[in-house]
């Protein structure tokens, strides 16, 4: 059991991993029955599947300049999917798309001016 | 490892078939966005493994470019269909 | 391949479309699946610039125009047969002429054996630029490179000057459109 073997099969674990939480989220977006909730199973796919992935690759990788390209891919889509999220939740909201459920009364934090 | 990386590969575009789907069926512009935006992650993710199988590691530059691109795309599209200007800044969020 | 029948799906669905915005965004999804076969070609170059002016450009500048539309494509009536008949014979020729190229990628293509060779040998020692695309595109060809970005210019100029008008009819609701349309 080399260093290298275990390394070879936590990469192997976490690319695994990360293409099933990649395939949950888009079932979550198919199935979902509002725009908010899909929102929230399409951030999984935007934010957790990445991390996996990439981390599982930079593990194969090791130590070169190809894992600073791959750190900063992944550290640009964990900036900036979730202020996409939140950009595309609140123009929805703005715009007066209800989310469904009982109580649906806005409490004033998405339309003040803040 | 290529198994894996193939594995991998399917699943992203089983996920990639899905938010396509939504994005066509979606009943509002904004599940549209929504399905656009995973479709453009995955897209980032796919080009990074498929340059991880076939050994190329120089097509990674096309993953970073396209993470860029993705947001901005996403963030222009939010603020035509709000504000039908692309010049206009601040915050015109009521109606 | 599983890409392939992702761009006949796209490319279907933002013909059938009637909304523009719903068939911009599928435009763009459409840009993408391009890019993702160009990187499975191994063609790392054109599959960034497709990527960078398909799916972030080209998206954006038809948003930008959009802005000035209304927002439903009109309804054509009818079929327009003999249309219908000169672009299904065109298909039908070109999908023959396809069939008649040389195989993929093979050694004694026709076009791998004159200039090809010669490039490949000869651009290290002559330019020292180690990218062979690079090193056709910006020193071998230079002057046709500048009259592309001479083109870009041009381009560039117009689109500024068609969209730097700030839409002043689609402030309001959908609803007010045609009110809009007659005081403007």
């Amino acid at each position: 059991m080399s260093v290298e073997f275990i390394i070879q099969l936590i990469a192997a674990l976490m690319l695994g991993i990360g293409g099933i939480f990649a395939i949950i989220g888009g079932i979550g977006l198919m199935r979902f029955p509002d725009v908010f909730t899909r929102l929230h199973a399409g951030s999984i796919t935007d934010t957790l599947a990445p991390l996996l992935i990439i981390g599982g690759l930079v593990l194969l990788v090791g130590f070169d300049l190809l894992t600073f390209k791959l750190l900063a891919i992944l550290f640009f889509l964990l900036f900036t999917t979730p202020v996409a999220s939140h950009a595309t939740a609140r123009a929805a909201l703005a715009a007066g798309v209800q989310p469904l459920g009982e109580d649906t009364r806005d409490t004033g934090a998405s339309t003040s001016k803040s | 490892m290529d198994t894996v990386l193939l594995g991998t590969i399917l699943a992203v575009f089983t996920t990639m078939a899905l938010s396509l789907w939504r994005a066509l069926a979606g009943p509002s512009v904004y599940d549209t966005i929504v399905g656009v935006n995973a479709f453009g992650t995955k897209t980032v993710l796919l080009v990074a493994l498929i340059s991880f199988f076939t050994g190329h590691h120089d097509l990674i530059d096309v993953a970073l470019v396209y993470a860029l691109i993705n947001f901005i795309a996403v963030i222009a599209v939010l603020k035509l269909v709000r504000q039908r200007d692309l010049a206009t800044s601040g915050s015109q969020d009521e109606r | 391949m599983v890409l392939l029948v992702l761009l006949l799906v796209v490319g279907t669905a933002v013909v059938l479309t009637r909304d523009l915005l719903k068939a911009t965004m599928l435009f763009a999804i459409y840009s993408l699946t391009i890019a993702g076969l160009f990187v499975i070609l191994d063609a790392g170059d054109v599959a960034l610039t497709e990527a960078a002016v398909g799916a972030g450009i080209s998206t954006i500048l038809i948003l930008a125009t959009l802005a000035l539309v209304p927002a439903r494509e009109h309804r054509q009536r009818g079929h327009n047969r003999p249309a219908l008949l000169i672009v299904f014979i065109t298909g039908a020729a070109l999908v023959y002429a396809v069939s008649d190229l040389p195989e993929f990628g093979s050694a004694d293509n026709p076009v791998h054996q004159h200039v090809g060779p010669y490039f490949i040998e000869q651009t290290y020692p002559d330019m020292g630029i180690p990218n062979m695309v690079a090193a056709v595109l910006a020193s071998y060809r230079s002057i046709d490179t500048m009259g592309e970005a001479i083109v870009i210019l041009t381009a560039g100029i117009a689109v500024f000057a068609l969209l730097s008008v700030p839409p002043r009819r689609r402030q309001r609701a959908p609803d007010a459109k045609t009110r809009g349309r007659d005081e403007g």
